[in-house]
């Protein structure tokens, strides 16, 4: 006892909490009134906008839209056009590790079981490409026996129910009412939780602005009526881009006239970006 | 209730009140209005500036050139692809002409394991001779233009036509001097392509300029469809005036157009084999010295000597000329 009497942290430690146990007290009772005028207020701005305005911007409505994106990996040349385009039209930085959208090569030797896979990240192909500035896949097949070769362009899926925006703590990513999962970066506290939660690895974390980022689908360029970059530069139509609600539109097309899949449908992400001309490897 | 636990209680609950009174004014107006995340960040990433332009943004200053790729199997590959973002241009400059158009073009057109058949690939080392793309292709049309002429002639009328050509290119066109150019057996595109040029004035020849002008196209469809038609038998016949060892060496340049014995696979290019040596020789003394335009001639006849020309006019001249596809 003495000893505690004489302690002067602990005695000062105590001074402090039931200071704070009273103001929390008196707080509570005084807050209680308020807190419950306050709720109302919150939820009320969980309304639907005034009918008639136009949602995000004037010129665009998104109610109006459902957008889809189609790979066709039977057209794909590998010349890296689009990820090139992205990194310019989207500030990605100018590395080989960082992607918003990448395109990946599928090769079966002869006689081996396991398919080879390598993208961009492959050192092999930085060397080719001069730079990680620049990006070119290494012709490295050239003398192999070769079963079976095609290329893959991987971007993110825009899933209906995303697993990335499911474990967000903050907000942050959202997946918009024409189809388009989206990142605020001003709410992203850095924690890359999505990043881990994506099973297709279609995020990654730029550490320059300490935030995750990903593919938007050029959401600046299709609310303006133009194509995403990736898809503007592909010079074989390997990208498919479009609405959904519009019957005629060449996702709409791309869906209905071909046999199409998604990457793992099994983990209930509900992906909408359609690939054809894929095998079982690809995931 | 024992005193420790009523504080830890209030505690809490002075906590929640805490929280519940300040969450309305620490969270943002728009946060909640469509879900959990805030509603202004989606008006301001689709407000972003778009960088990349298309190809509509370059057609009203660069008309005739989009008219042209916009025609051309290129017309996939927007302007950006080769010449960089057209953002802020033209304001703050001018956008590149890229200088290596080996190492661009390869980008798609290198034989590559995985890409398409339907891609059209090159062996970059075994194509041209490590020559710039640029010297046989126009970016903007990178099919060889000339091979789309056709030629739909008659050659019955051509006949009545070549008896004014023939007191230099010989009754049955194959010339009787080494100075000008057989023509019997020579390809019909070429040969219409070539006095559509004389006609046209985009080549020059103080004989053939005034005759051709005073042709119309359909003299000129029926002379190629005549000549074209005739057999070549005879045409070879001089001594060779170079070393048809030395020339065969160097005419490994001209196999991509010309083919190995100077007969090739594009009809809008001439055939050389058996054609007279001092007619080549003097064709491409006047592309090298510019008398004669042709962007590919030009390039590959600079580097050439007068030995150099000599040899490789004497190699073609001595290649049978009936060794074609089409007899």
């Amino acid at each position: 006892m003495n000893k505690e009497d004489s302690n002067p942290t602990l005695e000062a430690r105590r001074g402090f909490l039931a200071k704070l146990a009273g103001a929390a007290t008196c707080a509570g009772a005084a807050a209680g009134a308020a807190a419950l005028g306050a709720i109302p207020t919150v939820s009320a701005k969980t309304e639907a906008p005034p009918a008639g305005a136009s949602f995000p911007t004037k010129d665009y409505d998104w109610t109006k839209h459902q957008w889809g994106f189609g790979v066709d990996a039977t057209k794909c040349i590998g010349c890296l056009r689009c990820v090139e385009a992205c990194k310019t039209e989207n500030e990605v930085p100018r590395n080989a590790h960082q992607f918003r959208t990448w395109v990946e090569r599928y090769v079966h030797l002869e006689g081996e079981d396991e398919v080879r896979i390598d993208s961009q990240q492959d050192p092999v192909n930085i060397e080719a490409s001069g730079s990680e500035k620049e990006f070119r896949f290494a012709n490295r097949y050239k003398d192999a026996k070769v079963e079976k070769a095609f290329f893959v362009p991987k971007l993110c899926n825009h899933c209906t129910h995303p697993a990335c925006v499911q474990v967000c703590p903050t907000g942050a990513t959202y997946r918009t009412e024409d189809g388009v999962v989206l990142i605020d970066h001003g709410y992203c506290i850095g924690c890359r939780y999505c990043v881990q939660a994506c099973p297709y690895g279609a995020r990654y974390f730029n550490e320059e602005q300490g935030v995750s980022d990903k593919c938007t689908w050029c959401y600046h360029r299709i609310t303006k009526g133009l194509q995403p970059a990736c898809v503007e530069v592909c010079p074989v139509g390997a990208r498919v881009f479009g609405d959904q609600k519009d019957k005629q539109s060449p996702i709409s097309l791309f869906i209905r006239n071909n046999r199409v899949q998604v990457l793992r449908p099994e983990t209930g992400n509900a992906p909408n970006v359609f690939y054809v001309g894929i095998d079982k490897e690809v995931n | 209730m024992p005193k420790h636990i009523f504080r830890l209680v209030s505690l809490i609950l002075g906590f929640l009140a805490v929280a519940i009174v300040a969450k309305p004014f620490l969270t943002v107006d728009s946060f909640y209005r469509f879900g959990h995340y805030r509603a202004n960040s989606v008006t301001e990433i689709a407000s972003q500036e778009p960088v990349l332009q298309t190809a509509n943004y370059c057609k009203d200053c660069h008309t005739e050139r989009h008219a042209q790729w916009s025609a051309s199997s290129h017309k996939s590959v927007t302007c950006e692809i080769c010449h960089g973002v057209a953002l802020n241009h033209p304001e703050k400059g001018k956008l590149p002409i890229p200088k290596d158009a080996v190492k661009l073009c390869a980008l798609c057109h290198e034989a590559m394991t995985g890409r398409p058949r339907t891609q059209p690939q090159i062996q970059v080392a075994q194509h041209a001779g490590g020559q710039q793309c640029t010297v046989c292709h126009n970016p903007h049309s990178p099919k060889i233009a000339a091979a789309l002429v056709r030629v739909s002639g008659n050659a019955a009328a051509g006949k009545q036509k070549a008896a004014d050509c023939a007191a230099c290119h010989g009754t049955a066109g194959i010339s009787p001097n080494d100075t000008w150019p057989n023509l019997a057996g020579q390809n019909a595109a070429y040969l219409v392509r070539i006095l559509s040029a004389y006609k046209s004035g985009d080549q020059k020849d103080v004989a053939m300029t005034p005759l051709a002008q005073d042709l119309n196209d359909a003299d000129i469809q029926n002379l190629a469809s005549y000549y074209a038609g005739l057999s070549c038998k005879g045409a070879a016949g001089e001594k060779a005036a170079g070393d048809i060892a030395a020339g065969k060496v160097l005419s490994k340049n001209c196999v991509a157009c010309h083919g190995e014995t100077g007969i090739g696979s594009n009809p809008a290019w001439p055939k050389l084999a058996a054609q007279k040596q001092g007619y080549l020789a003097n064709a491409l003394k006047a592309f090298k010295a510019g008398l004669r335009k042709d962007p590919m001639m030009a390039s590959v006849s600079r580097g050439l000597s007068d030995t150099d020309i000599a040899d490789l006019a004497a190699y073609y001249a001595a290649q049978n000329c009936q060794t074609t596809k089409n007899p």
